[in-house]
């Protein structure tokens, strides 16, 4: 057949048939009685929805910290309250530390995670597509997702030295795994009918991998990546508090242990809770709203989550 | 490719019609298992609806997949004159990351079909199942009904000669079912395909089919066959689709009892 072959068969349609049009109106009843409704909420109902609950927590959260030290005086030293901490927070603030660490951080983290990314996307489809590969890697791989990827920290200080090198390593050991782990089951968990599909419609094997393995898949990936995110952050908080000295910059990690030196557990919760709220603002910031997006596209939210 | 539009080919099939589909000595067994499908024989003329009916695990679904070319047969040779066969499955299998109207436009653009062409194609097949509004819709925001009308809409943008569906409606409420029945021998009368149509319902067999094959489980074989000469639309509650029904059901009772232990 031509490639520009039009379809001859569907400008037949006689319009003027009576039962026909009868069917059509029968059919338009039916699917509008079946048509699931649509309750949306409004932007701003949802935003207050998903951002009060968790800051209404947070005060009580406060609050009772702020109750047990008036009532109990424990020493401050050993458990200071919510005031010295964010005392600690401030004055950090204003010497430019906690600005300067936090972009350190976040700089090696997002470099980190899009090396990662760029890494294990290519493993996860060798592995998902290449049934060999998949027997001799994949044991390996989740292996590698389980070993704390500190556990590199040693043997990359002796091939690295102490430099950002280092630090990257034990990010990219960290993270590779999680993303390639899960554009695999995100593969796997493909139902076979949507490639019995393409085969049907005729998809070359570019096609099937472009048109609907990798579409189908992107829920599966896209939480790899958010656990590759994770496995990021977490790996380079423990290499920098590790690897100090040289001529690595300061990072949060540097922060927390220079702190620790100091005995100044203020300077330690502050920065703890400044490693927190990162992760958290990135998971708000990035990783939701893309997700929601994704998943809500596909049916696949829960009314909850809505 | 010429195209069959002339509806007197898709109502009065006769004998001296091209055979769309020829099975010869058809064998199938997956690995050292049990045999199957045994010696299936057949020849469908082009533009007959073929209803093939049977228990579950006779083996029906195995021979629309191996005529699909989904699966390689053991024995024999099945030819489909026309090449390859476009194929409904019971669950609509619609890319859920696409709209309907876009579900339609990637068959139409796995056939080859020009760019500027694609979307309104698309627009005309969604009409042709009466879902020109939906084409905008996610799956999942249409009802199941809706959903296998799009995959009929979609197997219809393949605009292959012979559409194979295996127990498209099995999944859908009884109002919807018999909606798409009508639906369905609409497209089927309009376009003059050669359908052969999967189904375990003998009432749907009897109301839809032009020709219903029954077939023997374990192994699969071809039972009985029946050929309706009047080809006017029936309805499911007509006695005469109750009268026949009747008669194929006993005979599919009397298959399944003799394979009581």
């Amino acid at each position: 057949m031509p490639p520009d072959a039009r379809i001859d068969t569907i400008r037949i349609a006689p319009t003027n048939d009576p039962s026909h049009d009868e069917l059509r109106r029968l059919e338009s009843g039916l699917d509008s009685l079946q048509a699931v409704p649509d309750t949306p909420h409004g932007a701003f109902r949802r935003t207050l929805d998903g951002v009060l609950p968790p800051i209404l927590l947070l005060i009580a959260l406060v609050a009772a910290w702020q109750v047990y030290i008036l009532i109990a005086k424990p020493r401050p030293d050993l458990i200071p309250g919510p005031l010295d901490v964010f005392g600690a927070l401030a004055s950090a603030w204003s010497s430019d530390r906690l600005q300067l660490a936090v972009a350190t951080s976040l700089e090696r983290g997002g470099l980190g995670f899009i090396i990662a990314v760029v890494i294990g996307t290519p493993i996860g489809l060798l592995l998902a597509e290449c049934r060999p590969v998949r027997r001799a890697l994949g044991p390996l791989l989740s292996g590698l997702q389980v070993l704390p990827s500190v556990a590199w920290v040693p043997a990359a200080i002796i091939w690295f030295g102490i430099s950002d090198a280092t630090v990257y390593f034990v990010i990219l050991m960290g993270a590779v795994p999680s993303i390639a782990n899960g554009l695999v089951s995100g593969v796997d968990q493909i139902p076979p009918q949507l490639r019995r599909v393409g085969t049907v419609l005729g998809a070359s094997r570019f096609e099937m991998a472009t048109l609907v393995v990798l579409p189908a898949a992107l829920p599966g990936y896209f939480s790899g990546l958010k656990q590759g995110w994770a496995f990021a952050w977490r790996s380079l908080m423990a290499a920098e508090i590790i690897v100090i000295g040289g001529n690595i910059g300061f990072g949060l990690g540097t922060m927390l242990d220079q702190n620790r030196e100091l005995a100044d557990l203020s300077g330690v919760l502050a920065t703890i809770l400044a490693i927190l709220f990162v992760g958290i603002l990135v998971e708000l910031v990035i990783f939701a709203p893309i997700e929601r997006r994704l998943l809500r596209r596909r049916g696949l939210m829960a009314a909850g989550l809505r | 490719m010429t195209i069959l539009t002339d509806a007197s080919v898709a109502v009065s099939p006769t004998a001296l019609e091209p055979a769309a589909i020829t099975i010869e000595a058809l064998g199938k067994r997956y690995g050292t298992g049990p045999l199957v499908l045994d010696n299936i024989n057949l020849s469908i003329p082009a533009g007959q609806f073929v209803c093939l009916l049977g228990a579950s695990g006779c083996g029906k679904s195995t021979l629309l997949n191996i005529i699909a070319g989904l699966e390689k047969p053991t024995e024999g040779a099945v030819t489909v004159a026309s090449g390859k066969a476009a194929v409904m499955f019971q669950d609509a299998a619609l890319f859920p990351w696409l709209t309907a109207g876009r579900n339609v436009e990637l068959a139409l653009k796995l056939r080859g079909v020009r760019r500027k062409d694609r979307w309104g194609d698309a627009l005309e097949l969604l009409d042709l199942v009466n879902l020109a509004d939906a084409a905008d819709k996610r799956p999942h925001e249409l009802s199941g009904g809706m959903r296998q009308r799009v995959a009929l809409a979609r197997s219809l943008a393949q605009d292959r000669k012979v559409l194979l569906m295996d127990e498209p409606f099995a999944a859908l409420d009884a109002i919807t079912r018999d909606l798409l029945h009508e639906e369905l021998e609409r497209v089927w009368r309009q376009t003059g395909r050669t359908i052969v149509f999967v189904t375990h319902n003998v009432r749907e067999a009897a109301r839809l089919g032009q020709r219903i094959l029954l077939m023997s489980s374990r192994p699969g074989r071809i039972a009985n066959e029946w050929t309706i000469s009047d080809t006017q639309t029936r309805r499911i509650e007509s006695p005469e689709v109750a009268r026949l029904g009747d008669e194929i059901t006993d005979q599919l009772r009397e298959e399944i009892r003799r394979n009581a232990t």
